[in-house]
C-alpha cells in the first residue's frame, strides 16, 4: 500500500509538532523518518497510524482519503519503543491477540490460528517461548515478539516507532538487519522513526530528515550523507568540524588553504561556515599543508581518531579528523606531533544553514 | 556491586536494622494486633453461649444484612465511578481535570459527619428536595436509601484514587497497540485494560468495602438509628456499647472485625492462586512514559 501525506499539520497547544508536510511513500518502500527528539518525526508515524488526527492536511493510502478513518480500520501494524507487549498474556497470546479480536466471520479457526502464531514465533526465532511471559524475555527478544504481534494481522503498513532505542548496540546490529532482511522478504510497506542517523542509513532505501516539524531533506541515504542541502542535515548524518570561511583579497579560505577555485563555490559572504567530516581531513608532513599538532588520539576499532590543533585556531577549538588503523600503524601520530592538514571535501553554508 | 555492599553501604548496619525492624513489629503489635484480640476476647468474655446469642439476636441479623446491603450497593456504584474516572484521567487530556481530581478527593477532606448533614440538607423533611419527596412517599433520610447515599460519597475515591496512578503509570501504549491489532473499545477494555489493573482494581475493592461497612460518622447522621430497620454494624455496636451491654457489642464488633478478616484472606487466596498474574501484575521496570516528539 502507498502512502501519501498532503500538507499535515498539528499543533500541541502552543507547540507545532509538524508544519505542511508533503511525503509519498511508494508501495514497498522502507522509509526512515529521522531527526533530533522534539522534531516531530513520532507525531508524524502517529497520523500516519490514525493514533493522532492532523489539525490540516491529508492522509492518502492508496489515493483514498485515510485522514479519519479510526486506527483498526487502517490495517497497519505498529510497533512501540517499549514493546507494549500484554504482560498478563503468554508470548502466544500476545501473537495471537489480533487474531483473536476479529469478528467472528473473519476469525480464523483456532488450529489456524495456532499455526499462524507458531509460524510467525518461527520467523521471529522465537518458536521455543511461545510459553513464555513477556517479564522473562529479553529486550531485544520482546521487541521480536512485538514484531510478530504487529505482523500477524498481515498488514499493509508496518510502523515502528524508535524500535531499537531501548537495546543494547550490539542487539540493535542485529535487530536493524533482521528488520531489513524480513522487509525483503515481505515486501510490506514500513515507515520507522529513528534519532540514530547510522540506523536510517543503513536500514532504509529513503531518508526523511525532519527538524522542527518540517521536512528538510529526503532522498537515498548516501545520497543525503554525501548531499546535505542545509548545515542542520549536514550536522545531523554524522560527524563535522565547522570552520569560519575567511574572505581575503576577493578569495575564501580556510585557515591558509585558498578553497576559492572551485567552480560550485560561489565567492561566499562573510559569515560563511564550511563543514568537513572528520575523514575528509587529509594528515601529512607539516609543510604539505596547514600546520596543526596532534592533542589526542583514540583508537576506536578499525578507526583511529585525531585531535587537532590548527595553526592560528583559538585553543579551544579542536578539528577532529580519521584515518585508517592502517595508516596510523605505518605513521604513529603521536601526541605534541606537528603535521599538516589538507581537505578532500567540504561544504560551504550561509549563516542560516543553506547551502551556499 | 554485590549484595554484601549494598547492605554494607547504609550508615545502619546490622544493629540498625534489627532495631527498625524491631520498632515495626512492636509497633504493629501493639497498634494492630492487640485491639483486634481484645475484640475478639471480650466479645467471648461471657462464654461462647453469650457470644452466639449475642449474635443471633435478631436485631443484629438485621444490623448485618443491611451492612452487606449497603455495601453491596455502593461498592459496584464506586467500581464503576472510579474505573470511568480513572480512565479518562490517566488516558485523556481534557479541560477541568485538575478540577476532577480534586472533587475526587474531596470525601477525603470533608469530615463524614458534614457528608451525613449534607444529605439531610438536600433530602431531609426540611430540605431542598424535600417536599417533593414527601409528596411521592420517597423516603431517603433515616431509610436505606439515604444510607446507601452517604455510604457511596464517602467510599467514593478509594477505587479511582488506587486506579490513577496505575494507570498513569501505564500509558496509552498498550490500548493503542490493542486497537491497532484491529480490536474494539470494548474488547480492548476487557481484553487489555482491565487485566492490567485487576489488582489494583482489587485493592481498591477492598479498601472500599472495608470503609462501606464500617462507615459510621455520615450514616449516624442519616440513618435515624431505628433498630431492625436503619442500624448498621457500626451504628449497632454503639447502641449496644451505650447500653452497657458489652460483651454483645464486642460481639458484633468480632463480626465486623471478621468480616473484613475475610476479605483479606480472600484477596491473599487470589494471588496465591494465580502466581502468574502476582508476576504480571508486578510494576514493570522497562515502561517509561513515552515522550512526545
Amino acid at each position: 500500500m502507498s502512502i501519501a501525506l498532503r500538507g499535515v499539520a498539528k499543533q500541541f497547544g502552543e507547540f507545532a509538532a509538524v508544519e505542511n508536510i508533503d511525503l509519498d511513500v511508494p508501495t514497498g518502500a522502507l522509509i526512515a523518518l529521522l531527526g533530533p527528539s522534539g522534531c516531530g518525526k513520532t507525531t508524524l508515524l502517529r497520523i500516519i497510524a490514525g493514533l493522532e488526527t492532523p489539525d490540516e492536511g491529508q492522509v492518502l493510502f492508496d489515493g483514498r482519503d485515510a485522514t479519519l478513518w479510526p486506527i483498526r480500520d487502517r490495517n497497519v501494524g505498529f510497533v512501540f519503543q517499549h514493546y507494549a507487549l500484554f504482560r498478563h498474556m503468554s508470548v502466544f497470546e500476545n501473537v495471537a491477540f489480533g487474531l483473536k479480536v476479529k469478528p467472528r466471520r473473519e476469525r480464523p479457526a483456532p488450529k489456524e490460528i495456532q499455526n499462524k502464531v507458531r509460524s510467525l514465533l518461527e520467523l521471529v526465532q522465537l518458536g521455543w517461548a511461545g510459553d513464555r511471559y513477556p517479564a522473562q524475555l529479553s529486550g531485544g527478544q520482546r521487541q521480536r515478539v512485538a514484531l510478530a504481534r504487529a505482523l500477524a494481522v498481515d498488514p499493509d503498513v508496518l510502523l515502528l516507532d524508535e524500535p531499537f532505542g531501548a537495546l543494547d548496540s550490539q542487539v540493535r546490529h542485529e535487530l536493524r538487519r533482521w528488520l531489513r532482511r524480513l522487509h525483503d522478504e515481505l515486501h510490506f510497506t514500513s515507515i520507522f522513526v529513528t534519532h540514530d542517523q547510522q540506523e536510517a542509513i543503513e536500514v532504509a532505501d529513503t531518508i526523511v530528515v525532519l527538524n522542527r516539524g518540517r521536512i528538510e531533506q529526503s532522498g537515498a541515504p548516501g545520497e543525503v550523507y554525501d548531499m546535505p542541502t542545509s548545515a542542520f542535515v549536514h550536522r545531523f548524518l554524522g560527524q563535522v568540524n565547522e570552520l569560519p570561511v575567511q574572505m581575503r583579497g576577493g578569495r575564501a579560505y580556510l585557515g591558509p588553504i585558498d578553497i576559492s577555485p572551485a567552480a560550485d563555490h560561489p565567492p561566499g559572504a562573510p559569515d560563511d561556515i564550511a563543514l568537513i567530516r572528520p575523514h575528509e581531513i587529509e594528515i601529512g608532513p607539516e609543510e604539505s599543508g596547514w600546520p596543526a599538532t596532534v592533542v589526542a588520539v583514540r583508537v576506536i576499532g578499525p578507526i583511529v581518531r585525531l585531535e587537532l590543533c590548527a595553526e592560528g585556531q583559538p585553543p579551544p577549538e579542536r578539528l577532529e579528523a580519521e584515518v585508517s588503523r592502517e595508516r596510523y600503524e605505518d605513521e604513529r601520530f603521536g601526541v605534541g606531533q606537528k603535521v599538516g592538514l589538507r581537505f578532500r571535501r567540504w561544504q560551504v553554508y550561509s549563516a542560516n544553514g543553506a547551502a551556499a | 556491586m554485590g549484595a554484601a555492599d549494598v547492605r554494607g553501604a547504609g550508615h545502619s548496619g546490622a544493629p540498625g536494622r534489627l532495631l527498625l525492624m524491631t520498632g515495626a513489629l512492636l509497633f504493629l503489635a501493639l497498634f494492630l494486633v492487640l485491639p483486634l484480640l481484645v475484640v475478639f476476647a471480650q466479645a467471648l468474655a461471657k462464654g461462647a453461649g453469650a457470644y452466639f446469642a449475642a449474635i443471633s439476636d435478631p436485631m443484629a441479623w438485621a444490623a448485618v444484612k443491611l451492612t452487606l446491603t449497603v455495601a453491596a450497593i455502593a461498592v459496584p456504584c464506586n467500581l464503576v465511578f472510579g474505573v470511568t474516572a480513572a480512565w479518562a484521567i490517566a488516558k485523556f487530556e481534557f479541560r477541568g481535570k485538575s478540577t476532577l481530581i480534586t472533587l475526587i478527593d474531596l470525601p477525603f477532606a470533608v469530615s463524614p459527619v458534614i457528608a451525613g448533614l449534607v444529605f439531610i440538607l438536600l433530602f431531609g423533611s426540611h430540605g431542598w428536595f424535600g417536599g417533593y419527596l414527601r409528596l411521592h412517599h420517597i423516603r431517603v433520610i433515616f431509610a436505606v436509601p439515604g444510607i446507601v447515599l452517604a455510604t457511596i460519597f464517602v467510599t467514593f475515591p478509594f477505587i479511582a484514587r488506587e486506579l490513577i496512578p496505575v494507570m498513569q503509570a501505564q500509558g496509552r501504549e498498550d490500548e493503542e497497540t490493542a486497537l491497532s491489532l484491529g480490536a474494539t473499545g470494548w474488547q480492548t477494555f476487557w481484553r487489555v485494560t482491565l487485566p492490567n489493573i485487576r489488582w489494583g482494581l482489587l485493592y481498591g475493592v477492598l479498601l472500599c468495602n472495608a470503609r462501606a461497612m464500617g462507615e459510621f460518622g455520615a450514616v449516624s447522621v442519616v440513618s435515624g438509628h431505628v433498630r431492625g430497620l436503619t442500624n448498621t454494624m457500626p451504628l449497632h455496636v454503639e447502641i449496644l456499647y451505650n447500653e452497657y451491654n458489652y460483651s454483645a457489642a464486642f460481639a458484633v464488633a468480632s463480626l465486623l472485625a471478621l468480616l473484613a478478616l475475610i476479605t483479606l484472606a480472600g484477596k491473599s487466596f487470589l494471588e496465591w492462586r494465580q502466581p502468574e498474574l502476582r508476576r504480571a501484575a508486578a510494576p514493570a521496570h522497562d515502561r517509561t512514559r513515552r515522550e512526545k516528539t
